[in-house]
């Protein structure tokens, strides 16, 4: 059986490199916002 | 290779930390609790920086050298790789550029 903290840990462990720069950068499709300010 | 595949190599490329890199001419930075946006008006990218390093680094970089100088000054050790990584995400999206 897992503790949930040992399972938190194989998540974090599972991030790619990828998903863990998305905590640094996240780019954000604007695409449609036109008419909303 | 796909043309996804030869996309991303050529991104990364593009970023080479030892030149010169400076925030865009044509972004703004706007601070925000988490870090801050960057909207590019050429390209009308938005992206969020999530790290008040991350900003910090970003609007430092044209006092340095090269983007390596920069990191090694402001990063620590450990999180070096990962803020390189983040920086070549933005020259990518144009937020930084070589000069």
């Amino acid at each position: 059986m897992l503790l949930s903290e040992d399972q938190d840990v194989q998540d974090a462990e599972a991030l790619s490199e990828d998903e863990v720069d998305e905590l640094l950068v996240e780019e954000v499709s604007i695409d449609g916002m036109c008419g909303v300010y | 290779m796909s043309i996804t595949d030869e996309r991303v190599d050529a991104s990364a490329r593009d970023f080479d930390p030892d030149r010169a890199w400076r925030l865009h001419p044509q972004v703004a930075l706007r601070d925000e609790s988490f870090g801050a946006l960057a909207y590019h008006y050429g390209t009308r990218r938005l992206l969020f920086l999530k790290s008040r390093p991350l900003v910090e680094l970003v609007s430092a970089l044209d006092h340095y050298e090269s983007a390596r100088a920069a990191i090694e000054a402001l990063v620590p050790e450990s999180e070096q790789a990962q803020y390189t990584r983040a920086l070549a995400r933005l020259a990518k999206s144009e937020v930084i550029d070589a000069h």
